[in-house]
């Protein structure tokens, strides 16, 4: 947040806040210039293939915001991200098919449940540390697709998954799989808010501080009096949180849910998205969600190569944009400054 | 008792070839602070490196395959750390990326063995046929020799290790980077000949495991999945918990896999893995400060 001047203590420290506050403003008038920008296109282009893949960037886009609070602001290595999506979706398919509970109150009943995983994956991980809540995790996520194959009996529906789910319905307007552009606004209210909140109230308030102090400096930030346990606990739940009314998303709007979305390829998308867009650094996972979806989409033509593509765009972008394409604006303005 | 003895024989044979697995695993996270989530794909490269030389292209046997493959392999482990892995250390969040950048890897080398070789798996032949006779129960002589390859394998590593003096510096490296550096061992070697080593090792495990197994593209995740436990298990860094743990955990997957059923197996694993964390949040002999 703070510029080069302000770091060397150039600026006097009234000058410095004011500057800063000026900035925060203008970032939070940038978004939702963007989303109204969005919001534009989507109403504009009447294209249902076009609002579709705007609505699984938006689904994405908060996957991937959220990811990015635990392990790029957090500095969590938790890689049960996509645990928290798939309880998020289960539990929300399930509750409208068998409770029959209206689709928007199962969707946040499966928040809640998700929610209660992300608590549950979390307490373990409190007593690990660094690289073993790593292996945990992904053990976690590698471990659930068995699970569900197994789960037939208690409505889990196996390999063949869960069909059917009954769509959103809003006020009377039925969010079906048809409705692109209700769906469309849909999403965009829900993940723009949800994203706003992550990035713009959470992260910059005294939570967000705690968890990029115990990042950087978890010694000295515990000896400052920050509960590393307990805000490790909230960076975990939040984030399942959010993960799971993502996933619910995607169960209402695609109607159909099978243990694929466990697969590799999701998996790799969401990595794709943070080692593109850059962890720990707004915008850079939502970023990263918009282009890795549309060129994903670009490459379905390519289809047995695109998988291969993907991990080779993760390896070459950790390698050449450690910080993401977010840290391109930075390298640009820099030289800017200099010239 | 004829039965019991049959689970034993199977376990202690399953856990050899794990042991092979998760040394590897292991040994380049103590000395280098990798944590390669790569290894699964190494070791189905393996297992397609030994299915080409065989059955594939070359026809040779599978003994001259090994051989072969071993070169091969290091060449391809030393490469990718030189590559991929090194100019990650000088960043600020690194094992982060490392993790990222392995993963990445990981998918990418899956794939490109399923466009090149195709989806479906391949079988290779093993090197002996027949049975053996061993306290009353028959067990097939391929697993009989699988388990002393694998267990001379580890104790070559371990011979290496503790009486030679490259083997010193790994130690060293593994024990502090810093003051191995100050005493003039060459850092950066210690690290590309770990990695080189940890694939020759799960390529070889790849190959042993090839005639049993079958290779195919996404093979690779079961087998580095348990090696994960184990050595998450054994604690991270050390070989000989990785040692000890393949052999605990390879028997109880035997013996669970008799009673309750092979799917049980990894719902067990993470309820053990997961007590002997909440005891022991280092693993059984872990001593790794991160």
């Amino acid at each position: 947040m703070f510029t080069d001047e302000e770091a060397h203590g150039l600026l006097p420290a009234a000058e410095a806040r004011a500057k800063n506050r000026n900035w925060l403003r203008w970032q939070d008038m940038t978004f939702w210039l963007v989303i109204v920008a969005l919001a534009i296109i989507g109403l504009v282009v009447n294209d249902s293939y076009v609002r579709h893949i705007l609505i699984l960037v938006l689904i994405w886009a908060l996957v991937a915001a959220s990811w990015d609070l635990v392990l790029g602001y957090a500095g969590i290595f938790n890689y049960a991200q996509l645990v928290f999506f798939a309880v998020g979706a289960y539990a929300s398919a399930m509750f409208s098919l068998y409770a029959g509970v209206p689709a928007l109150a199962a969707l946040g009943l499966g928040t809640i449940v998700g929610a209660a995983s992300g608590l549950l994956i979390a307490i373990p991980c409190l007593r690990l540390r660094g690289e073993y809540v790593a292996l945990f995790t992904f053990a976690v996520h590698l471990a659930l697709p068995s699970v569900i194959q197994q789960g037939r009996s208690i409505g889990l529906g196996g390999s063949a998954g869960l069909l059917g789910i009954p769509p959103i319905n809003l006020f009377g307007n039925v969010l079906g799989p048809m409705n692109k552009l209700g769906w469309f606004f849909f999403a965009l209210t829900v993940v723009s808010v949800c994203v706003y909140i992550i990035y713009f109230k959470l992260l910059r308030s005294k939570l967000g501080h705690a968890f990029v102090a115990l990042r950087d400096a978890d010694d000295f930030a515990q000896s400052l009096g920050v509960n590393e346990r307990r805000y490790r606990l909230i960076a975990f739940v939040i984030s399942a949180a959010f993960t799971a009314l993502a996933g619910g998303m995607y169960a209402h709007y695609t109607s159909v849910l099978t243990p694929k979305i466990l697969g590799t390829e999701f998996f790799l998308m969401v990595m794709v998205m943070l080692a593109i867009g850059g962890m720990g650094k707004y915008p850079g996972a939502v970023l990263g969600a918009f282009i890795v979806v549309t060129g994903n989409e670009l490459l379905r033509a390519f289809d047995d190569y695109r998988l291969l593509i993907l991990g080779i765009t993760v390896v070459l972008a950790v390698l050449f944009l450690p910080n993401g394409v977010v840290s391109l604006r930075d390298r640009f303005s820099r030289t800017k400054v200099k010239a | 008792m004829q039965q019991f003895m049959e689970i034993l024989l199977g376990g202690l044979s399953q856990g050899a070839v794990y042991c092979v697995i998760a040394v590897g695993l292991s040994l380049v996270y103590g000395a280098a602070r990798i944590l390669n989530f790569a290894h699964g794909s190494l070791y189905t490269i393996g297992g397609y490196i030994a299915w080409t030389m065989t059955s594939g292209y070359l026809g040779l046997p599978i003994w001259a395959a090994m051989l072969v493959a071993i070169p091969i392999l290091f060449v391809l482990g030393v490469g990718l750390e030189r590559m991929i892995i090194r100019p990650m250390r000088a960043r600020e969040n690194w094992k982060i990326n490392t993790i990222m950048v392995t993963l990445g890897l990981a998918f990418a080398l899956d794939n490109l063995s399923q466009i090149v070789f195709g989806p479906s798996a391949k079988t290779v032949a093993p090197f002996v046929d027949g049975t053996i006779e061993l306290f009353g129960v028959t067990i097939s002589l391929y697993k009989f020799w699988m388990f002393w390859i694998a267990l001379a394998l580890v104790a070559v590593l371990e011979f290496f290790l503790s009486a030679t003096r490259f083997g010193h510096a790994v130690r060293a490296v593994s024990q502090d980077i810093q003051g191995a550096n100050q005493v003039g061992i060459e850092v950066n070697h210690v690290f590309a000949f770990t990695f080189g080593l940890s694939v020759v090792l799960t390529g070889l495990a790849g190959i042993l495991l090839a005639p049993v197994f079958l290779v195919s593209p996404l093979g690779g995740w079961a087998p580095f999945l348990k090696a994960f436990v184990i050595v998450v298990f054994g604690g991270l860094g050390s070989t000989r918990g990785a040692f000890v743990a393949a052999f605990v955990l390879g028997l109880m997957e035997s013996f669970i896999v008799f009673y309750l059923g092979a799917p049980w197996t990894m719902p067990i694993w993470l309820l053990m893995l997961l007590c002997v964390l909440m005891v022991r949040p280092k693993g059984l002999f872990g001593v790794w400060e991160n």
